[in-house]
C-alpha cells in the first residue's frame, strides 16, 4: 500500500501536469464550440436554405461522427489536404466542432423553451429582429440551457482523453507513457482515473446543484 | 483513392457492430441489477449503486478500457481486445441504462402499483405483467438514442487494435498517407450512415408501442 | 366626461378577413375611430377579437382587407417592410392578457431598453422617462426590482408604463385584466381609466363589461369573426339589437 502510494506521489506531477493540457483543450473547445453552437441554433432555423442547409450538416455530423474520428480527420486527415496542425490545435479544432454540434442542440431547445409571449411582446414594442435575439430570446434561451451546457462541458473534460490517439500529451497519455516505462499500467490507470473523478464528480453534484436552484427560480 | 482502399474501412462494420451489440446486451442486463439496488430500500445496496454509476460516468470510456486491457490485463488476468471493449463499454452501459430504468420506472404513475396490488396480483404478475410492459416502452426511445451514442463510443476500442471503422480507418490511411482525408471522412459517414436506419428503426418502434398501447 | 371623438381618424378598417388555415376568424370587419376616442372590443371567447386587435398592429398578419392605422396603409396583398411595421408598432402600444414583461432584467430596465433601442434615447434619457412613468402608475418604488417580484397587477401596470414609453399615438389593450383576480384587475383598469381621461386613444379587447359600459366611448360587439353591434357604450349595452348580441350580453350581465 505504502509502496502504491510512493509510486503516486513520484507520478502525480507528470500527471498533473498532463491534466492541466486537458483542461486547457476543454477550456478552449468550450470557448470556441459555445458561441459557435449558439450561430448553429440561430442558423438551422433560418428561412433561408442557403444558411440552414449548411448548418445542419455541421451540426449532423459533428454529432453523427465520433469524436474519435473528428480528431484523427484534423491530425492526420487534414495533412493530406496541405493543412498541417499541431496536436494541440487539432484536438482544440475537432472537440469545438463537436461541441459546436452538439451544444446547438442544446441551445436550439433552450431557445425554443422561452415563451412565446416574449418575442410578440419584442416585437409589438418595435424591437428589430436582432434586437429581439440579442435583448430577449437569447439571453433567456441561454439560461434555460445553462444546466445542460454544464453538464456537456463535464462530458467534453472526459472527450480529451480521446485526444491520446493523436499524441497530444495529456492525463491519459502521460498516464499511458509512465506504464509504457515502469510497466506499472494498473497503477497509473488507476491514478489517472481519480483525478478524472476528482474534477468530474464534484463538477456533477454542482451542475444538479445548480440545475436545482434554476428550477426554483422560475418555478 | 481506390474504390478497394475505402472497401477495406467497411470490413471494420462487423466489429464495430459487434462491440456495440455486445456492450449494449451486457449493459441492459447488468443495469437492471443496478437499478433494483439504486432503487432498493437498504442503505448499502442504494449506496454501492449510487457509488458504482458516479465512478462509471465520472472517469472516460478509454480510461476503463484501458485499466481492463493494460491494467487487468498486464498480470493479472488475460484480457483479450474484443472482451475488454464489450466490458469496458458494458459497465458503462450499465451505469446510464440502470439511470433510464430508473426514470422509467419514476415515470410511472403511482396508481398503476396499487391498482396491481388492489387487483391481488401475486408480486411476480405485478412486475411482469403491469410494470416491466410500461418500462420497456418509456425506456425504448432513450434506449436507442444511447445505442446511436455507444455506436460512436465503440471507436475507442480501436486504441487497443479492435479491428473496426477507426482502427481499418488509421490502418490505411498510415498506408496511404496521402488519401487521409477521404479516409477519415469516409470513416465518419460510415458511422452516420450506420445510425441513420438505427434512429428509424426506434421511431418505428416507438410508434408500434404507442398505437399498440393507446388501444 | 364629454370628449371631443372622432374629429381626425386614426384607425379606419375595411373589409378585414383572417384565415387560420381554412377557418376564417374575421370576416368583413369594417370600423373607424378618431383620435381621443376609446373603444371597447367586447363578445364572446372565440369571436375573433383579440385576432382582429393583433392584425391592427401586424402580430398576425390579415389575409383580405385594407387596414389605415396611424398613417400606415396596410393592404393584405401589401404587407409592411419589416421597418415600416417596426416604425407602426411604435406608434401603437399594445397590453397583453399575460403581461409578457422580460423577466430577466429589472422593471426599470423593461420600461427603458425598448426606449433605447428603438427610439435611441440615451441610458439617463430613457431612465428618467421611465422612473416618471413608473410613478404614474404607482411603482415608482419597483424600479430596481425584477418583475417575478411584482404581483399580477404590477406586471400588468408595468407593462403598461414599458408601452407609454415609446409615446404611441394608440393603445392598443389585449384582454389585459383576464389574467388577474377581479380585485387586482381594479388596480390595472384604474389606471386605463386615468389613461382615458388624459386623452389617450385606445382599442380595450375586454371581459369587463363595467369598464366597457362606463369608460370607453363606444363598443364593438362581435361574434363569430364579424362585427354584430357597433355604437355608443351604453346603447349597445342596453339596447342590443340583434338576439345573438341579447344573449351574449344577457349572459355576462346577469354573473
Amino acid at each position: 500500500m505504502s509502496d502504491l502510494l510512493s509510486f503516486w506521489a513520484t507520478q502525480l506531477p507528470a500527471l498533473l501536469r498532463g491534466m492541466r493540457i486537458s483542461l486547457q483543450v476543454t477550456g478552449m473547445a468550450l470557448a470556441i464550440g459555445i458561441p459557435l453552437g449558439l450561430i448553429a441554433a440561430l442558423a438551422v432555423q433560418s428561412p433561408s436554405r442557403l444558411i440552414r442547409l449548411p448548418a445542419l450538416a455541421v451540426v449532423e455530423v459533428g454529432r453523427g461522427a465520433p469524436a474519435l474520428i473528428l480528431l484523427q480527420f484534423a491530425y492526420f486527415g487534414l495533412p493530406s489536404a496541405g493543412i498541417q496542425l499541431s496536436a494541440m490545435m487539432a484536438a482544440i479544432a475537432a472537440l469545438s466542432w463537436t461541441t459546436c454540434a452538439y451544444t446547438s442542440e442544446i441551445i436550439r431547445a433552450g431557445l425554443q423553451a422561452v415563451a412565446r409571449g416574449q418575442q410578440e411582446a419584442a416585437t409589438a414594442l418595435g424591437f428589430s429582429r436582432l434586437d429581439e435575439l440579442r435583448f430577449v430570446i437569447v439571453p433567456q434561451g441561454m439560461r434555460v440551457a445553462a444546466p445542460a451546457l454544464l453538464g456537456f462541458a463535464i462530458l467534453m473534460l472526459q472527450a480529451t482523453s480521446l485526444c491520446f490517439t493523436i499524441a497530444l500529451p495529456e492525463l491519459l497519455s502521460q498516464a499511458y507513457q509512465i506504464g509504457t516505462i515502469t510497466f506499472r499500467y494498473m497503477d497509473t490507470l488507476m491514478l489517472a482515473a481519480l483525478l478524472y473523478a476528482a474534477i468530474c464528480i464534484p463538477a456533477t453534484v454542482l451542475v444538479a446543484a445548480i440545475e436545482r436552484r434554476l428550477d426554483r427560480h422560475t418555478a | 483513392m481506390t474504390w478497394q482502399g475505402l472497401e477495406l474501412v467497411a470490413w471494420g462494420i462487423p466489429w464495430t457492430l459487434a462491440v456495440t451489440a455486445g456492450a449494449f446486451l451486457l449493459g441492459a442486463a447488468l443495469g437492471v441489477p443496478l437499478c433494483a439496488m439504486h432503487v432498493s430500500r437498504s442503505r448499502v445496496l442504494h449506496g454501492l449503486a449510487v457509488a458504482l454509476i458516479v465512478a462509471l460516468r465520472s472517469i472516460p470510456p478509454i480510461v476503463w478500457l484501458f485499466l481492463l486491457y493494460f491494467g487487468v490485463g498486464s498480470g493479472y488476468l488475460k484480457v483479450g481486445a474484443v472482451q475488454a471493449a464489450v466490458v469496458a463499454l458494458g459497465l458503462i452501459t450499465a451505469a446510464n441504462m440502470a439511470e433510464i430504468y430508473r426514470g422509467a420506472l419514476r415515470s410511472i404513475h403511482p396508481g398503476q402499483w396499487d391498482a396491481a396490488q388492489a387487483l391481488g396480483l401475486p408480486v411476480r404478475s405485478e412486475l411482469v405483467d403491469v410494470i416491466v410492459p410500461q418500462v420497456f416502452r418509456v425506456t425504448l426511445p432513450s434506449a436507442a438514442t444511447y445505442i446511436i451514442g455507444l455506436l460512436k463510443d465503440s471507436a475507442i476500442a480501436s486504441t487497443i487494435g479492435v479491428a473496426e471503422i477507426t482502427y481499418l480507418a488509421n490502418f490505411l490511411s498510415r498506408k496511404q498517407f496521402n488519401e487521409s482525408l477521404t479516409i477519415f471522412a469516409f470513416a465518419g459517414m460510415l458511422y452516420i450512415l450506420i445510425s441513420l436506419p438505427l434512429a428509424a428503426l426506434a421511431r418505428l418502434a416507438d410508434g408500434r408501442l404507442r398505437a399498440r398501447v393507446a388501444q | 366626461m364629454v370628449r371631443q371623438a372622432g374629429a381626425e381618424t386614426i384607425v379606419k378598417v375595411s373589409g378585414l378577413g383572417k384565415f387560420f388555415g381554412a377557418h376564417k376568424v374575421l370576416d368583413g370587419v369594417d370600423f373607424g375611430m378618431g383620435v381621443g376616442e376609446v373603444l371597447a372590443i367586447i363578445g364572446p371567447s372565440g369571436s375573433g377579437k383579440s385576432t382582429l386587435l393583433r392584425c391592427l398592429n401586424q402580430l398576425e398578419p390579415h389575409s383580405e382587407g385594407v387596414i389605415d392605422i396611424c398613417g400606415s396603409r396596410i393592404a393584405a396583398d401589401a404587407p409592411l417592410s419589416r421597418r415600416d411595421l417596426n416604425e407602426l408598432r411604435r406608434r401603437a402600444g399594445m397590453v397583453f392578457q399575460s403581461f409578457n414583461l422580460f423577466p430577466h432584467m429589472s422593471v426599470l430596465r423593461n420600461v427603458s431598453l425598448p426606449q433605447e433601442r428603438v427610439l435611441g434615447r440615451k441610458r439617463a434619457e430613457a431612465d428618467e422617462r421611465s422612473r416618471a412613468l413608473l410613478d404614474r402608475v404607482g411603482l415608482g418604488a419597483k424600479a430596481d426590482q425584477y418583475p417575478a417580484r411584482c404581483s399580477g397587477g404590477q406586471q400588468q401596470r408595468i407593462a403598461i408604463a414599458r408601452a407609454l414609453a415609446l409615446d404611441p399615438k394608440i393603445m392598443l389593450f389585449d384582454e389585459p385584466t383576464s389574467a388577474l383576480d377581479p380585485e387586482i384587475g381594479l388596480e390595472v383598469l384604474a389606471v386605463m381609466q386615468e389613461l382615458a381621461e388624459g386623452g389617450m386613444t385606445m382599442i380595450v379587447v375586454t371581459h369587463e363589461m363595467h369598464f366597457a359600459e362606463t369608460v370607453s366611448d363606444r363598443v364593438l360587439l362581435m361574434a363569430e369573426g364579424k362585427i354584430l353591434e357597433e355604437g355608443p357604450s351604453v346603447e349597445v349595452m342596453r339596447n342590443p339589437k340583434t338576439p345573438r348580441a341579447q344573449r351574449f350580453l344577457q349572459a355576462v350581465m346577469n354573473r
